[in-house]
């Protein structure tokens, strides 16, 4: 049964580049563009895996990385943060809060992607 | 007549000759003096009229002596800029109208007291914190007295013949300019913060575009679009730096020290350059220490930077086929960095521009043409804020040392 990704990112333009990436690899992809929007998907549809943009209006990664701590069937949700300026105190606080890894935007590159959220699901089992 | 009659008439004849005679004397000699008195008289007359000019000069000169202090006090007291004068004993003998604006006092409250006297004054305080009570020469040192009002302090000491006469203190208003300052820093942080998103984006494209997943790509197509990818990853570069320097203008770049081994921190940003020293043919050294270094306290993530920064240069300043040696030494209170290229050298005329922000050397502009003249200024910045010192020594056409030291933090014991 194929994984279930969802990527929370404001920034339409990179949503659909990770989805369309995520898809070739043959997982499948959720996706939201801000925080609470993604809230109600996990809910709903229990992603494997989260990718998380922490800069977002209205909701953004903390913020919901709170949240998912909060609930019983979330906070088992493995997270990946993309972060936009990739400051180690942003990093810091993102694994405080629970990320299992970090992404940065400027310099990863889609292999890159693929390849942490495979780690990080080979990890869940 | 009778013979006695004509002798007493001759007598009386004589007498009365010699009686004019003297007369006549008498008068000559009034006469003579009437002249040297009618002389003396003139020439009090002259004197006085010398005299009468000389107190008019004297008084022209006063006049004229009086205007100039009137004029120099005048350009005291509208100066644009806060001025006082400290006497040979240091105490304050002038403050013009700015200055007691400045320091929100009156001229008759402070003039006669000395700095420490002065020092109830918050503002005398900050003075005092920077010149000391014996007032020693600064040029141009920063000080904020409050919240957006900053001033500009420099302090001349006034000598003659040896002897400290006084001093002369400016304070210029700059909180305008630090406000500018300011406002363009935030502006560079936010427009390079906006940029990330599309250069990631192109990035991201390009690569997906590279790695074949949306179908193959011919010869030429991968040639154009690996140069479009490179000049994104440099885009990239360049938005990084302009970060990291408004952030260290802001005070923003914060350091997050640990104890560390300087020739590990090396030895890990040495693996990502594997690539380019092969594709470059360089004979690269790495001179690592044989005994274990002692620990030096810093920011891990920030050295690397500056490590990176000196090595980038090296590589990209020395043909190919040349000589790059790294080498680490234990000094007796610093580890000292260095790296040695066989590079195009910096020349004479520029090396004291070398860390300035946005300079690049006319030769390296020559080489080649990217580049943004940040790397080295947010170098010295690091290295400087652990403090550290960072030189170089370089001849133009054959090649350049840079160094670079950290205070040690924890001395190993040396086995003896």
């Amino acid at each position: 049964m194929a994984k279930k990704i969802l990527i929370i990112e404001d920034e339409k333009i990179l949503l659909n580049l990770l989805e369309q990436k995520l898809k070739q690899e043959g997982y499948e992809v959720l996706t939201a563009t801000d925080g609470e929007k993604g809230l109600e998907e996990m809910k709903m549809l229990k992603p494997d895996l989260v990718l998380l943009d922490i800069v977002m209006p209205r909701m953004g990664g903390f913020e919901v990385m709170e949240e998912m701590a909060k609930e019983e069937n979330l906070k088992e949700i493995p997270v990946i943060i993309i972060s936009n300026s990739g400051q180690p105190v942003e990093i810091d606080k993102a694994r405080t809060l629970g990320a299992k890894d970090w992404l940065i935007k400027t310099e990863f590159d889609p292999k890159e992607v693929v390849e942490k959220v495979r780690n990080q699901l080979e990890k869940q089992h | 007549m009778e013979p006695n009659q004509k002798k007493r008439e001759e007598l009386l004849k004589r007498q009365l000759e010699v009686l004019n005679k003297k007369l006549k004397e008498k008068e000559r000699k009034i006469a003579l003096l009437r002249k040297k008195r009618s002389f003396e008289i003139k020439e009090i007359g002259k004197f006085r009229q010398a005299l009468m000019n000389i107190l008019e000069d004297v008084e022209e000169a006063r006049r004229k002596a009086e205007e100039e202090r009137d004029l120099t006090h005048a350009i005291i007291a509208n100066f644009a800029d806060a001025l006082l004068f400290f006497n040979e004993k240091n105490r304050l003998s002038l403050i013009n109208s700015k200055a007691e604006k400045f320091f929100s006092v009156e001229k008759e409250e402070v003039v006669g007291k000395s700095l420490s006297e002065l020092s109830s004054n918050k503002y005398f305080k900050k003075i005092l914190g920077l010149v000391g009570s014996e007032i020693k020469s600064v040029f141009r040192a920063e000080v904020e007295m409050k919240k957006n009002f900053i001033l500009e302090l420099t302090t001349i000491n006034i000598v003659a013949e040896k002897t400290k006469k006084g001093a002369l203190m400016i304070l210029h208003d700059v909180s305008r300019e630090k406000l500018v300052e300011a406002m363009k820093t935030e502006f560079v942080s936010l427009a390079a913060h906006q940029l990330r998103t599309p250069l990631s984006a192109i990035k991201w494209t390009l690569r997906i575009i590279l790695d074949g997943d949306l179908g193959e790509i011919n010869k030429e197509q991968r040639s154009f679009l690996e140069k479009t990818y490179k000049s994104n990853e440099r885009m990239i570069s360049l938005i990084n730096d302009l970060l990291n320097v408004a952030r260290i203008e802001e005070g923003r770049f914060l350091y997050n020290p640990v104890f560390a081994n300087l020739a590990s921190i090396v030895e890990n940003v040495l693996k990502s350059y594997n690539e380019q020293i092969e594709r470059k043919e360089i004979n690269f050294v790495f001179d690592k220490p044989q005994e274990p270094l002692s620990s030096v306290y810093v920011d891990v993530e920030k050295i690397s930077l500056v490590i990176q920064n000196l090595i980038d240069n090296a590589i990209h300043y020395t043909p190919p086929k040349g000589n790059i040696n790294i080498s680490l030494k234990e000094k007796e209170k610093t580890i000292e960095f260095s790296i040695k290229d066989t590079g195009i050298g910096i020349p004479q005329d520029q090396r004291e521009r070398i860390f300035s922000k946005f300079f690049r050397a006319s030769n390296a502009v020559r080489a080649e043409t990217e580049g943004s003249g940040l790397g080295l200024f947010i170098a010295k910045n690091i290295i400087e804020a652990h403090g550290g010192k960072i030189w170089f020594k370089s001849k133009e056409g054959e090649g350049s040392t840079f160094y670079f030291s950290l205070p040690i933090k924890d001395k190993r014991q040396k086995k003896v």
